[in-house]
């Protein structure tokens, strides 16, 4: 036995765990172990059911009793396949009559209902050993032990029920109600070798085998891993392995230590160490380019590659292939990588950047975007507001002056002047001189607030009108207000005519504003005809 | 260095710190035995309120119904998940379920794994659970695989009482962390082992380490005391 070439991690588990192994153990040789013990159960059972045809029951009662004997193909395979000896189907096969004959009744008869039973036959099968030294060697082996070995066989044979009534239930689920629908549930009929039947007993032992075929292996397997297992905390083989290596290492590092200080021996009065004792850079002498430690095991072109390959392996390297489907049309023309890389906007933004003070410029867009943004949003924001008071300000009507329709009793309605207002009050003056001159007084007010928009109120007095003329700036105007007001103040009030040449003179004032007003009003089109 | 072997139980999960967690998951045959405990749990729980709630007519037989739905399909959910992803079956055998990434067991994957028994269970008595169990290399039933959870060994405390009465000795030469762990391994093993075997272990390191070999078992214990360190 070399410990060396298990192939399994030998360490002390948790007896539960010890079991789990035999399962990854039975799964990575599922191929031979199934194999095998399908041939070998085949075989037997095909046996028996030619034999045995008219008794099925029977045949079914002698193969499940002899399972003992079944378990020792795998724990053959399993046991030279720990150690990297895994056998090939034939030498299995070939093998196993010799390995069926130890202790073969035993183990049909008083063994054969020990629940303990895969955890007992490597001590049997393996070990060879029978009677009382047997019995010790079980002792000890079972000390704390038995307990997970006992629910392996239990679970183990639940299992085979579940696995049995599984398949039957899945054979059940498969056929139609017209098959079963006359059927006869009575059980009796089944167990009645003597019954028509004989089909239904002989599929339930096939069944069975095929169980057993699924979980003989995992069963024996786990029961292998228990006792080695136990023999792993009984006998420190994980510390026997450790300490192995530990010899081995030193010894591999015994000579390589005496060849390194045989060599450092002559470099000791080499230059490079009065280098050192001169305390000189280290860079003068460290990784030199040149091929340097020929003359041992691990060269340093040796070691560079070693590196290398280390360096570009899995943990530092990890380079993984990835595959997508795409359309052949879709496939974008050839372009170069910088164009396929950047949009246009990007490259002319960093064109711009390049030349003027594309950041300024790109800077003083953002801002007046940024400053129009805000200006639409007060809008949008006031928009009620602005709907509100801007389209009040659009209805509102100049407030316009009131027009004092009379002033101290004289009517100012244009249309009640005549066209020719001088003519007309020299035409009076002889008939009715208090007619002639309010007739030039209310020309010149009507003059006023048509022409020259003069603020007259109805409350206003002759002075204040005269007042507010003087405000106009317009001295001719003003002075012929002057004689006129105070003319028709002293005939209105103070009855007290003027003379006949006053009357003509003021007439005359009179013409000479009204063309003077017709003058400018009518040289306004004419400068901008010219 | 390699290891010289390649089956092991546990499987190695590596963090982006490039850390091997080493998770344990639990096979067939503790997860069997869990849950059968768990369902002597619940069918004892079910037959109590059974004896109470037949005294109640119709009404017992709908609160009987209503919670025996709870007890189904709440149980193992509830517990999973307020209890560190163990049921009372699963935590008188060690066993607890965590996420394949070694998190804790939330509510959708406990909901999930739970719910998919009704797979498992195909086509009778969790037939299809077994069959995937056995054939999947962590023991993930369906609903594990659906849940992505695994059922793994509780971590136990290490109880380490061993005393070593010899006096502190140096190691020979320098020993890597492995080398180390088997000397102390050796030492705290001592008195399990039979004295044969004892002598044998400690031989294998006499040539190596230059001690004699009438004197090798005090001096690896005394190198095992050595590398402990003042208790």
């Amino acid at each position: 036995m070399q410990l060396n070439n298990a192939q399994v991690v030998i360490r002390p588990r948790n007896p539960w765990e010890a079991a789990d192994l035999g399962i990854h153990f039975a799964r990575q040789h599922a191929g031979l172990l199934l194999g095998s013990m399908a041939i070998l159960l085949s075989a037997w059972l095909g046996l028996l059911s030619i034999v045995l045809y008219d008794y099925p029951g029977i045949a079914g009662l002698i193969f499940w009793w002899c399972k003992p004997l079944y378990d020792r193909l795998p724990l053959l395979i399993v046991s030279r396949a720990l150690f990297n000896a895994k056998p090939t189907l034939k030498q299995s096969l070939r093998e196993l009559p010799q390995q069926l004959k130890a202790q073969w009744f035993a183990s049909l008869t008083w063994r054969r209902f020990s629940p303990s039973r895969s955890f007992d036959l490597p001590v049997t099968q393996l070990e060879g050993l029978n009677g009382l030294p047997r019995k010790q060697r079980l002792q000890v082996l079972s000390l704390r032990n038995s307990q997970p070995a006992s629910a392996l066989t239990l679970v183990g044979f639940h299992l085979e029920a579940v696995l049995l009534i599984g398949l039957f239930g899945l054979l059940f689920m498969l056929l139609p109600p017209e098959v079963y629908a006359n059927w006869d549930w009575r059980f009796g009929d089944w167990l009645d070798d003597e019954s028509e039947a004989h089909w239904l007993d002989h599929l339930s032992n096939w069944v069975y085998a095929l169980v057993l075929v699924v979980w003989e292996p995992i069963y024996v397997a786990c029961g292998f891993t228990l006792y080695l297992n136990r023999r792993t905390e009984l006998e420190a083989w994980d510390t026997e392995l450790s300490f192995r290596r530990l010899t081995e290492r030193l010894q591999r590092a015994a000579p390589l230590a005496l060849m390194v200080f045989a060599l450092l021996l002559p470099l000791s009065y080499s230059p490079s160490s009065q280098a050192a004792a001169l305390c000189l850079p280290p860079s003068l002498n460290s990784t030199p380019k040149a091929e340097r430690l020929l003359s041992q095991t691990l060269t340093s072109p040796a070691a560079q590659t070693s590196i290398q390959s280390i360096l570009a392996d899995k943990p530092f390297s990890n380079k993984r292939i990835e595959h997508e489907l795409k359309w052949g049309e879709d496939q974008p023309k050839p372009k170069s990588k910088e164009e396929r890389g950047t949009p246009w906007w990007l490259k002319y933004l960093i064109e711009s950047w390049k030349h003027t003070s594309g950041i300024a410029y790109v800077a003083e867009v953002v801002l007046w975007l940024l400053v129009l943004t805000l200006l639409g949003w007060l809008l949008w924001h006031y928009r009620r507001w602005l709907g509100e008071f801007v389209g009040r300000l659009q209805n509102i009507q100049r407030p316009q002056r009131q027009r004092p329709s009379t002033l101290f009793g004289l009517e100012l309605d244009s249309q009640s002047l005549p066209a020719d207002i001088a003519g007309s009050a020299l035409a009076l003056w002889n008939s009715d001189p208090r007619q002639a001159l309010s007739l030039l007084y209310r020309g010149l007010l009507v003059h006023l607030l048509d022409q020259h928009q003069v603020p007259i109120k109805s409350s206003h007095t002759e002075n204040e009108v005269l007042g507010l003329l003087d405000q106009q700036q317009l001295p001719a105007l003003y002075r012929y207000s002057q004689h006129v007001t105070q003319h028709w103040i002293n005939l209105a009030y103070g009855h007290r005519l003027p003379a006949d040449r006053v009357i003509q003179q003021l007439c005359q004032a009179w013409r000479t504003l009204e063309a003077r007003q017709a003058g400018a009003s009518s040289a306004t089109p004419r400068e901008a005809h010219a | 260095m390699t290891l010289p072997a390649v089956l092991d139980t546990r499987y190695p999960l590596e963090t982006p710190e490039g850390i091997d967690l080493l998770l344990q998951p639990a096979g067939p045959i503790p997860r069997a035995l869990a849950y059968l405990i768990d369902l002597c749990i619940r069918g004892l729980v079910m037959l109590a309120f059974s004896i109470v709630l037949i005294f109640f007519g119709r009404l017992g037989m709908g609160l009987w119904s209503i919670l025996f739905f709870l007890l189904s399909w709440w149980y193992p959910v509830l517990f999973e998940v307020l209890w560190q992803g163990r049921t009372p079956g699963k935590h008188y055998l060690g066993l607890r379920v965590v996420h394949a990434d070694g998190t804790p067991i939330g509510w959708s994957a406990s909901l999930i794994r739970n719910l998919l028994r009704t797979v498992d269970m195909l086509p009778l008595v969790y037939c299809a659970g077994f069959i995937s169990m056995l054939s999947n290399a962590r023991f993930q039933r369906l609903g594990d695989l659906a849940a992505n959870t695994l059922v793994t060994y509780q971590e136990r405390a290490l109880i380490n009482t061993t005393h070593i009465s010899v006096a502190p000795q140096q190691p020979p030469v320098a020993l890597d962390l492995e080398e180390q762990l088997a000397i102390l391994d050796y030492a705290e093993r001592h008195q399990q082992l039979s004295e044969e075997r004892r002598q044998e272990l400690a031989e294998l390191l006499c040539n190596s380490l230059q001690i004699p070999r009438a004197q090798a078992q005090t001096q690896l214990l005394g190198m095992a005391s050595y590398l402990r360190g003042p208790q």
